[in-house]
């Protein structure tokens, strides 16, 4: 088990209801977990709350079984890699040196980096898939080349987990499913992965877990297939939707337009009519 | 650091020298002590020989006493007597150029005791350079400073005689009339600035038998209302600096009469701007300005 | 760290103390000033060691401290467009010196003194304020906070100058366009013993700098300790410009101009960076204040006003550079 929240209560000072009401996590290495649901439902505060850079109400947070508030920020960082959900780059950055800055949590203060450190942003580059890059200014790249140069910096600090806020989120299909396939992989690699997303149908996919979250509270957690229920979402989200199921086995959520049937089918609707 | 030490050292050996001399000397040939209006006081061995006079006013009483070929530096700013404009000029008498003075080699310089020729008058102390700051603000300064000159300079005589005669000359010149006109000084024009009896002019003015109308006020110069200006209703507007002319009174001005009617005394020569030895002549001519009017 | 930038600045930190050396009412030969460093009674040597040795050491401290503390502010408030003063610095230390003028507080550290304690006591009441905005150092309410506070100081320090005479006026322009005219060995010592602290600890906080510049959250979660760093680099900025400002009056441009110009040519990573902007920017002013007692001498023009008119082509440049 790597992070473990437990009971947590988040209220924002001047707020009349909890941004968190009591939510538990779990995560452990070699799995993806999913955490989805509305806007406003409490998936950043969750996300901070998490990595102990949100003061709790009530409840815990342990981090390696230590809880988090013990641990300084540098010491976190060495095993919790974070992509969070808006960063603009920063100019006159290359990605080299931006990708150095995962190293920067092993470092001391007078100390300069190795050749460890620089053998593991070579690495993680290349894992991202950024090794090309990697002497471009990061204010020159496209939304996708961003995207995973900041999964670079997060490998480069060789956690035990990552947390990824809404990553696909400016990304096109292509660049979304190679983000996916390569969290999967890192999945197969033993890290530990939390990704927050508005994407249910590639939540339902790739999650090994999936953990629905409204109005600061835990709806529904498990296999996607047992959280993702036609009825659940439906009222969740305020609209209406079907849910099929695809060939391997995870189920697709389809909104439905005004009008539209509202009784589930059990398959893909055949594209030529017979 | 090293020239911060030698530099103390430095400081303090004239100082010990002329301790030890005014110990040994016999009574009258002892160091001369000149005490500067900033609570400095500065001794000298010998009379100074070579002056560095960053002020007009100390310029000209130098020229007055008969030490005009003792000064080896002036600023830009003193243009009078003539022969002062061929001393070379060492730059601004407020933003002192130490360079310059240092490179000129004098034996006492004279500072206006501004707040930043404090610092100026320390660093030549440090130095090993007698620097000395003086007030030139009043009338009263000029016999001062000439007696003060003349004894730093060995020519006592010559300054008790220079503040004499400006004395006499100054009380021949005055002529106080309690029904003088009222007379607003028009010192600057944007905004309209006005000279109080802080300034050695408002003095002027009222020894010429004028009333200045701004005299309550303490300071030398301050800015002034229109209105403040149109309730005294002055009979005479004098205006002391070259760079106001009549291209520049402003048609607003109109309301006070003394605009409206022209009656404006345009003042030139440097004897309006600054107390100088000339000061009893500025007196008289300007008497003679104000009786028509009377 | 590159080692050609580091050895281009390293040539121009010597050449510009050398033309420093060189430079005043009278210009001497690099012999001549070697002689003068040398030879206590050699013809130059009052001038040069006296005068012009002290005073070039202190534009180069100074411009140093500023060059750092520009670098560090734009580090903290995110903005390249930051600069030492901007946290109602200048205001306070302006106000500070333009009333121990109008009172007379003489000596030779009584202004110096006067503006360093203005300076500070606007910069804890510029923390004060945003501190009430809720979290202290929300950058954006510092930089508000600034403002309101310089344009406070600056209403009363014009209000105390309109009624000046002319001569406390002249001084008090003078002063806050920045000068090194009466640059003396204390003023060195003191200076170097104190800024030693603060450089040393910006510095020492490069790297957290360079993640601040990602954002707080960003920053966070690489490993800093956002609210520490930003506090020291706020307090140490401030007590560099309270010192700078104390020694020499406004000297604008240095710490706006010099981190981007080093930025460009060598490396925007601050372990690397502040250093190397202490060079440039010791150097640059350095040079610019042998401008500013030669160009029209024996007048000595204000070292604020050459460093505007050099900092304002440069930046120029820089700036269209950057957009290409």
């Amino acid at each position: 088990m790597i992070l473990q929240a437990t009971g947590v209560v988040v209220r924002y000072p001047g707020a009349t209801d909890d941004a968190l009401a009591g939510v538990s996590l779990a995560l452990g290495a070699g799995e993806i977990v999913s955490v989805v649901g509305p806007n406003g439902g409490g998936k950043s505060t969750l996300l901070r709350a998490l990595l102990g850079a949100q003061p709790l109400g009530a409840g815990r947070v342990r981090l390696l079984g230590r809880d988090i508030a013990d641990w300084s920020r540098a010491e976190v960082a060495q095993q919790v890699g974070v992509v969070v959900q808006q960063e603009g780059p920063a100019p006159g950055l290359r990605v080299a040196d931006a990708v150095l800055f995962g190293r920067y949590a092993r470092l001391s203060p007078l100390a300069s980096p190795s050749a460890t450190d620089h053998a593991a942003v070579e690495r993680a580059l290349a894992r991202a898939d950024v090794a090309h890059l990697r002497d471009r200014f990061v204010a020159q790249l496209s939304g996708g080349e961003w995207q995973r140069v900041r999964l670079a910096r997060a490998l480069a600090q060789e956690p035990r987990a990552l947390v990824l806020d809404e990553p696909t989120s400016a990304l096109d299909v292509r660049h979304e499913m190679e983000l996916f396939e390569l969290v999967a992989a890192l999945r197969g690699e033993g890290l530990g992965c939390l990704v927050i997303t508005h994407r249910l149908n590639l939540a339902a996919r790739y999650a090994d877990r999936l953990m629905l979250l409204h109005r600061g509270r835990v709806v529904a957690e498990g296999a996607p297939a047992e959280v993702l229920v036609r009825e659940r979402l439906s009222e969740v989200f305020e609209w209406p939707v079907a849910v099929t199921t695809w060939c391997d086995g995870s189920p697709q959520v389809v909104p439905l337009r005004p009008g539209e049937d509202q009784q589930p089918s059990a398959g893909p609707r055949p594209q030529e009519p017979e | 650091m090293g020239g911060f030490i030698t530099g103390t050292f430095r400081h303090l050996r004239p100082v010990v020298t002329v301790l030890l001399a005014a110990c040994a000397a016999p009574q009258g040939s002892g160091p001369i002590v000149l005490a500067g209006d900033a609570g400095d006081t500065v001794r000298l061995a010998a009379p100074a020989a070579r002056v560095a006079s960053l002020q007009p006013t100390t310029t000209e009483l130098l020229f007055a006493v008969g030490a005009g070929a003792h000064v080896v530096g002036r600023t830009t700013w003193c243009d009078a007597p003539a022969a002062a404009l061929e001393v070379p000029s060492l730059g601004d008498g407020l933003n002192p150029n130490l360079e310059a003075i240092v490179a000129a080699r004098p034996d006492l310089v004279l500072l206006y005791p501004s707040a930043l020729n404090a610092a100026a008058a320390a660093r030549l102390g440090e130095l090993g350079i007698a620097a000395l700051r003086l007030r030139t603000d009043r009338l009263a300064d000029v016999p001062r400073l000439a007696r003060l000159l003349g004894r730093a300079t060995g020519r006592e005589s010559a300054g008790d005689s220079v503040a004499a005669r400006f004395e006499r000359d100054l009380a021949e010149a005055t002529t106080r009339s309690p029904e003088g006109p009222a007379v607003f000084i028009l010192a600057w024009d944007q905004p309209l600035t006005t000279i109080g009896a802080g300034s050695f002019l408002s003095e002027v003015v009222e020894r010429a038998g004028g009333r200045n109308v701004f005299a309550e006020l303490a300071s030398s110069a301050a800015p002034v209302s229109l209105e403040a200006v149109t309730a005294r209703d002055p009979a005479l507007v004098l205006v002391p600096s070259a760079e106001v002319r009549d291209t520049t009174i402003r048609p607003e001005w109109n309301v006070v009469r003394a605009f409206r009617e022209r009656r404006i005394i345009y003042l030139t020569g440097s004897e309006y701007l600054r107390p100088t030895p000339r000061a009893p002549d500025a007196v008289r001519a300007l008497a003679a300005r104000l009786v028509p009017t009377q | 760290m590159k080692p050609r930038a580091l050895l281009l600045l390293a040539v121009a930190m010597i050449g510009a103390l050398v033309v420093g050396l060189q430079s005043g009412a009278t210009w001497l030969a690099p012999r001549e000033v070697l002689e003068g460093l040398t030879d206590p009674r050699a013809p130059g040597a009052a001038i040069v060691r006296g005068l012009r040795l002290p005073r070039v050491l202190l534009a180069f401290l100074v411009g140093g401290s500023l060059a750092v503390t520009g670098a560090a502010l734009q580090a903290l408030v995110r903005n390249p467009l930051a600069d030492p003063y901007l946290l109602g610095i200048s205001g306070g230390a302006g106000l500070g010196a333009v009333v121990a003028m109008a009172l007379g507080l003489g000596g030779i550290f009584g202004v110096p003194l006067a503006a360093f304690a203005g300076a500070l006591a606007a910069v804890a009441l510029v923390y004060r304020l945003s501190a009430v905005g809720g979290r202290p150092l929300d950058t954006n309410v510092l930089l508000l906070a600034g403002v309101v506070i310089g344009a406070f100081t600056g209403a009363v320090m014009s209000g105390i100058l309109a009624v000046s005479d002319a001569s406390q006026l002249r001084s008090a322009v003078n002063w806050l366009l920045g000068g090194f005219g009466t640059a003396g060995w204390a003023t060195v010592g003191a200076f170097a013993a104190y800024a030693a602290l603060p450089l040393a600890l910006l510095w020492s906080a490069g790297r957290s700098l360079d993640l601040l510049t990602l954002g707080d959250e960003p920053a966070l979660h690489l490993g800093a300790d956002v609210e520490r760093t930003k506090r020291l680099a706020y307090f140490c900025a401030s007590l560099l410009t309270a010192a700078s400002v104390a020694a020499c009056g406004i000297v604008g441009f240095v710490g706006l101009v010099v981190p981007h110009a080093v930025r460009r040519i060598a490396t925007p990573l601050h372990r690397a960076l502040l250093p190397m902007a202490f060079l440039a920017g010791g150097s640059f002013l350095v040079l610019a204040d042998a401008v500013a007692r030669t160009v029209v001498r024996p007048i000595e023009l204000p070292v604020g006003v050459v460093t505007a008119l050099v900092g304002v082509p440069v930046f120029a440049v820089l700036l269209r550079k950057t957009l290409r």
